[in-house]
């Protein structure tokens, strides 16, 4: 009880910063798991999310994820890790927020990527806070060529995109980007939903897109309903293609193209 | 003295003004729906009456303190309710909360009145009828009350626990305490009381003793039943024609 | 008959420390980084935050199934948890969830539930009123909830809303001890002292009058101590139900069953159970913790089960 009583007492010792310009870095939040496992070097990355490890829920490759340790997220066990900078989404939890701060650990939030320029934005900064800068530069260079390559021009076809629950993407979206691209008119967006919305079935039948794209909800796509739609194209996407930006863009974007050469 | 100074309450009472004594036995008799729980009610003070009071020793009845009052007047309500299964022991206790202390001689007292002595770890819901019933009049009795107001009391009990406990009451009275019982077996009233106060819609039409006030002719307007009372002084029976 | 609260003392003398060695991280003193921070500034303000919550929620439970005479009774149907929770929940979704703001709207959102009590039910009113006008500030609160979460601008917000209101230990500090332990005992002194008005409701209402309680003040404290045990909780905590409904449950049969000697007992208990019931997050081997609301849930709702099984034998 008493050596309890003084290792309470001892004064909260902030985390040591060892090499400032080669952090060693947790990810708590898939997306950035993704980014920071293309821009730091070896060694640098001591853990990802358990969502990483999850062939559902991952948006890096499965295999590389395993090789990395997971955290499930709290606090104790990054501290465990001792790294020098943990990164984050904006939705963070409120508690872990507050002990990393309380505990004067580094915590760097990343939000949803909206754009393929905020994503490109995101691995910059990113690869600049694990001290790879050129790494960073590579990455974006492969989206920008991947999204060059997408490009499509010519006609623009409808098409709507539906995610799990019947969640509808919305016009300032990274994916609406990207079938605009691959030359798709998104139909949420030309509807002003917002960042994502539930779209009603009615409003579908009343005015069809040429393609529909699920993405996790098969049911959506075996509703009877649509099945008398006539000249509407069915495809499937796999649903952790839209969860985050960064090294998932050049597949996404690689996908919709196919997509769009399949249909005429 | 406790008394009734002309209580009035809209739809029930009708300005009741009576003079309850202490060594006394007091029914309020009445047909359903006469106000005979209401006027207990004000008695005890948990209803306020809109115009007149309740009386007890010169002051008004509001004008005390909860717990002072509590300490005077004990309370036997008509269900009786106990809502978690205590040892008989623990329940008489409460009749000791208006005084916040131990109360063990009280308390032992009480239990002996009533014979519960070898009742006294036994929980409650292992009481037949009769034995509840005396561990509730143990209860109010561990507080010492000059005045015990029970309302049916006996309602729910058959004969023999019935002559038990209206049995204690009486000696209650006779240890100085004034008892006021509401009452709808006119029998026990005609045998056991003192006197007797008949309500009738909320009207006072009779205080009197016993063999004045539940006269058959009063009896046949206010129940609308003919009936003569059969049996000697003391062990009456009431037969409807 | 044995006493419990020695008993109880005892258990949470030792389970305290034991608590500290169950985490998600096996702490080697000597190897692991952070092994003290991890000790000093996670898990002991979190064990201490698990009594303190649970002891709170133990004796709100006692104490309402003692005032409203039923032993299914739970600290819930006040409406303040429900309150609490959509204070909390308004936080989050305007983004003001950081330091002292989210425990601060929760706290608000209790007292309002306990204001909207006391003007609804108020000193004339009787337990049934009061029940049914918390039931209704229950379900007012819940649906405001609900419309919070359906207003949330994206499917993240939405799900941080969602797994707060899981309730959950994790990563708190000694912060939230400063705020919930003054609050929570508070708030059982305050019930303690209603005890006496307890015990006299055993008799029924009009019996307790007799006995010159004050129905009112006898609200006030139950209003008050509720609110503050509870409210603390949910601020702190998120939502953790079944304790309260539990634990007094486990208690009474070593107790004399007068709801006055429910109360510390029941706190000590709801101590034990919390603090047992989140070693248990901590250390199943889930790719994260398990919420502790869930696991209380999961825990509570086949109880109730057992419970209503059994009155349903007796009453045959």
């Amino acid at each position: 009880m008493a050596a309890m009583a003084i290792l309470g007492s001892c004064a909260v010792v902030p985390v040591a910063h060892r090499a400032a310009h080669h952090p060693t870095i947790v990810s708590l939040n898939p997306c950035t798991d993704a980014i920071l496992a293309e821009v730091t070097a070896p060694g640098q990355l001591l853990a990802v999310s358990h969502y990483s490890h999850d062939a559902r829920a991952t948006s890096m490759p499965l295999t590389e994820a395993r090789r990395l340790p997971a955290t499930g997220g709290t606090v104790e066990e990054v501290l465990a890790l001792d790294p020098d900078v943990v990164v984050a989404s904006d939705f963070l939890d409120p508690a872990a927020a507050r002990a990393f701060r309380r505990l004067g650990i580094r915590v760097e939030t990343v939000a949803i990527a909206s754009s393929v320029a905020e994503s490109e934005a995101q691995v910059r900064r990113l690869s600049q806070l694990a001290g790879e800068p050129a790494r960073g530069k590579q990455l974006v260079a492969q989206i920008d060529s991947a999204v060059a390559a997408a490009h499509r021009s010519g006609k623009r076809l409808t098409a709507l995109v539906w995610q799990e629950g019947g969640l509808v993407p919305g016009p300032g979206t990274l994916v609406s980007q990207l079938l605009a691209n691959s030359g798709f008119a998104s139909m949420s967006a030309a509807r002003g939903l917002g960042q994502g919305a539930y779209l009603p079935l009615e409003q579908v039948l009343a005015d069809p897109p040429r393609v529909v794209i699920a993405a996790g909800d098969e049911r959506m796509e075996h509703h009877p309903a649509l099945r008398h739609l006539m000249g509407v194209r069915y495809a499937r996407l796999e649903p952790n293609l839209l969860y985050c930006g960064g090294p998932t863009i050049p597949r996404l974007a690689a996908r919709l193209a196919k997509l769009r050469d399949g249909v005429s | 003295m406790l008394e009734a100074r002309e209580i009035a309450l809209s739809g029930r009472l009708a300005g009741i003004t009576a003079t309850l004594r202490p060594g006394e036995v007091t029914a309020i008799c009445g047909p359903n729906g006469a106000g005979k729980s209401t006027l207990l009610q004000c008695l005890v003070g948990l209803l306020k009456p809109e115009s007149g009071a309740a009386v007890l020793d010169g002051s008004d009845l509001g004008s005390l303190q909860p717990r002072a009052r509590a300490r005077v007047i004990g309370y036997l309500p008509q269900d009786g309710e106990i809502a978690w299964d205590l040892s008989v022991r623990n329940l008489v206790a409460f009749g000791r909360l208006p005084f916040g202390d131990r109360g063990t001689a009280q308390i032992d007292a009480a239990m002996d009145a009533l014979d519960l002595e070898s009742f006294s770890t036994r929980p409650v819901s292992r009481l037949s009828g009769g034995e509840k019933a005396r561990a509730l009049l143990a209860r109010v009795l561990a507080g010492e009350p000059r005045w015990i107001l029970a309302d049916e009391p006996l309602a729910a009990l058959d004969l023999g626990h019935q002559q038990a406990l209206v049995g204690h009451l009486r000696k209650a009275a006779r240890n100085g305490a004034g008892v006021v019982l509401v009452m709808h077996d006119l029998a026990l009233a005609m045998n056991h009381a003192d006197r007797v106060l008949v309500l009738d819609r909320g009207h006072l039409v009779a205080d009197a003793a016993p063999e004045d006030a539940l006269d058959p002719v009063l009896i046949e307007r206010v129940w609308a039943v003919p009936a003569r009372w059969l049996g000697e002084r003391g062990a009456r029976a009431l037969v409807a024609d | 008959m044995t006493r419990p609260v020695p008993l109880l003392l005892l258990a949470l003398a030792a389970a305290i420390p034991l608590s500290l060695l169950a985490g998600r991280v096996w702490l080697d003193p000597w190897t692991t980084p952070n092994a003290a921070i991890i000790l000093g500034e996670l898990r002991l303000p979190r064990a201490l935050l698990a009594v303190v919550v649970g002891a709170g929620l133990g004796a709100a439970g006692a104490a309402m199934q003692g005032y409203l005479r039923n032993p299914l009774a739970d600290p819930g149907l006040f409406g303040i948890a429900p309150g609490a929770a959509f204070g909390a929940v308004l936080s989050l979704l305007l983004g003001l969830a950081s330091g002292w703001l989210l425990p601060l709207f929760a706290l608000v959102g209790a007292a309002c539930a306990m204001l909207l009590l006391a003007l609804i039910a108020g000193r004339a009113g009787g337990v049934a009123l009061f029940t049914l006008a918390g039931m209704m500030i229950a379900s007012l609160a819940g649906a405001l909830t609900s419309l919070a979460i359906s207003l949330a601008p994206n499917a993240f917000a939405t799900s941080e809303i969602v797994v707060w209101l899981m309730g959950a230990l994790t990563d708190r500090g000694w912060q939230d001890v400063a705020l919930a332990a003054p609050l929570t005992l508070t708030g059982i002194v305050l019930l303690r002292l209603a005890g006496r008005g307890l015990d006299a409701l055993t008799l029924g209402e009009a019996a307790a009058r007799s006995l010159g309680i004050s129905p009112g003040r006898l609200q006030a404290l139950l209003v008050a101590g509720v609110g503050l045990t509870v409210g603390s909780g949910v601020a702190v905590a998120g939502v953790i139900g079944f304790v309260g409904l539990m634990v007094p449950h486990l208690v009474r049969p070593v107790t004399d069953r007068r709801p006055s000697s429910l109360i510390i007992p029941s706190a000590l208990a709801g101590a034990l159970l919390v603090l047992i019931a989140d070693c248990v997050c901590r250390i199943l081997p889930l790719v994260t913790e398990l919420r502790l609301g869930i696991a209380l849930s999961l825990i509570g709702a086949p109880f109730f089960l057992h419970l209503l099984l059994k009155m349903r034998r007796e009453a045959v």
